[in-house]
């Protein structure tokens, strides 16, 4: 059985090619991923992200607790804001790649669909040491992405202009009568300007049609998971499940920037703290010069045809016309600018490494 | 001269004597979604009947190209080659593939009208 949204009748009304991903019948494409992906980056699009878990963290020692479970820094995360994390093992192996807000009576978990209940299994067994209750909300709620320079006069028009309030990776509740309670981040998966929002099941529908009819004025796209897969990978960001998993640790995923091994003690700190110096592998771009399709598992050579990796995404990058992917290198060889091989069919196709992002992004770090 | 379908989704149009052009159907291009890449044989090069001349990569997938029938290739299409988006425009004109020089004319035969083709369709479906 697939799990469907409340916007899937949405999906079906608009033709949207579904897709099983993670146990949920999800929109892949509305029309062509490719141009969804370019709007995105010229104006705006609407993504349909409800199949994300959203796990509530309350009690006394909800701050403690999550302290000790996440690698970057809980205590510096102040209310209405929120922070990336990394959920890691003791052998400082990635869990999953999680967003934490601070929503001052309560944190709140937005974490992959695929390894929701994993997560939450994990977050029970280390609460019990801990004066936390944990519970999982992800099933009253849809979650709407608009992403693109166009999402804050759309959500602006769409509400009114006390979302514009909100800074980059700031979050708030905010109250609609046609809406509901509605939990609004400015952030997302795009790397453009944008807006994450939660919104209770029953108010989901309503909200995406008044998108998308005040969205027409900006050629707003809807957007399933392949723009949303593409946008994800010209910014440079990972994918769990696909780029990392608990056998990758953040150091080798260019994700030591979210682990904060000074502040404080949490799970999997001693083992990076032996890892850190040891990292052989790192995860870094390239961006094919003879045109080929990267995909997943296709191994990287260097000019002799020695392996020096494995390719872990790829894609065809309208916004640059350029095929590019990710994936792990031989530390010498994650550098900008490196010739390397991807073995396509059993022939080698030149690309070179490139440094994160892949192009200049929109979205605004500050302010 | 109508085209003639492959039940892997490649169809075949005689232009004159044995000479014929092959390309992806119009269904086939929308079950693929947005293409990205073509990989074509050189002139030159011979295949049996439903032997893979080539590959064809949407964003979604990669899948097989087989010739509908026996014979040698005589024109790329490089148009499709430098834009493959343009099998996903016109399939079925413009976004042509290979042209082949027919080996057996009798093969034409086992192929399937427009008519037959979109009953097989409508029963893959």
């Amino acid at each position: 059985m697939l799990f469907q949204t409340p916007l899937y009748p949405e999906h079906i009304n608009q033709g949207a090619k579904l897709v099983d991903f993670a146990g949920w019948s999800m929109p892949l494409e509305y029309t062509s991923m490719l141009k969804e992906a370019t709007q995105v980056r010229k104006t705006a699009g609407l993504f349909d992200v409800s199949h994300m878990g959203k796990i509530e963290i309350k009690g006394a020692q909800a701050e403690k607790f999550l302290q000790y479970l996440c690698s970057n820094d809980i205590a510096s995360l102040q209310r209405g804001r929120m922070q990336y994390n990394l959920l890691l093992n003791e052998r400082g192996g990635i869990i999953d790649d999680v967003m934490v807000y601070n929503l001052g009576s309560y944190f709140l978990l937005v974490v992959n669909a695929a390894c929701a209940s994993k997560d939450f299994s994990w977050l029970r067994v280390q609460g019990e040491k801990f004066e936390v209750a944990i519970e999982d909300k992800a099933s009253f709620y849809a979650l709407l992405a608009l992403q693109g320079k166009a999402a804050a006069p759309i959500l602006e028009q769409t509400l009114d202009s006390s979302v514009l309030t909100l800074s980059y990776m700031s979050c708030g509740v905010f109250y609609y009568s046609d809406f509901g309670s509605l939990l609004i981040s400015r952030s997302g998966y795009s790397g453009e300007d944008g807006f994450e929002i939660w919104v209770e099941n029953e108010f989901a529908r309503r909200l995406w049609q008044r998108l998308q009819e005040v969205g027409r004025n900006y050629h707003l796209a809807l957007c399933g998971l392949g723009a949303r897969d593409i946008l994800r990978l010209e910014a440079g960001y990972p994918l769990y499940g696909t780029d990392m998993d608990e056998e990758t640790n953040p150091y080798e995923a260019g994700l030591g920037w979210a682990v904060k091994l000074e502040y404080k003690d949490f799970i999997g700190r001693s083992s990076l703290e032996k890892l850190k110096c040891k990292i052989r592998r790192r995860r870094f771009g390239f961006v094919m010069k003879e045109r080929g399709f990267a995909r997943s598992g296709y191994p990287i050579l260097d000019a002799a045809g020695q392996e020096l990796g494995v390719v872990k995404s790829g894609v065809y990058s309208p916004n640059l016309a350029q095929f590019i992917g990710n994936g792990f290198l031989d530390s010498e060889y994650a550098v900008e600018g490196k010739e390397v091989f991807i073995k396509i069919r059993n022939k080698p196709y030149l690309a070179l490494t490139k440094k994160f992002p892949f192009l200049k992004l929109g979205v605004k770090k500050e302010g | 001269m109508a085209k003639l379908y492959s039940k892997s989704h490649e169809w075949v149009e005689v232009q004159e004597g044995s000479r014929a052009r092959v390309g992806v159907s119009d269904y086939a291009q929308k079950e693929l979604g947005d293409i990205v890449f073509l990989e074509l044989p050189d002139v030159g090069k011979e295949f049996h009947k439903a032997e893979q001349f080539g590959t064809i990569e949407s964003t979604k997938s990669v899948s097989e190209l087989f010739l509908p029938l026996a014979g040698k290739i005589v024109a790329v299409n490089q148009a499709v080659i430098d834009n493959p988006a343009l099998v996903n425009q016109d399939p079925e004109g413009e976004g042509w593939l290979v042209e082949i020089e027919i080996e057996d004319k009798t093969q034409l035969e086992e192929l399937l009208s427009p008519q037959d083709y979109r009953s097989f369709i409508a029963q893959e479906h």
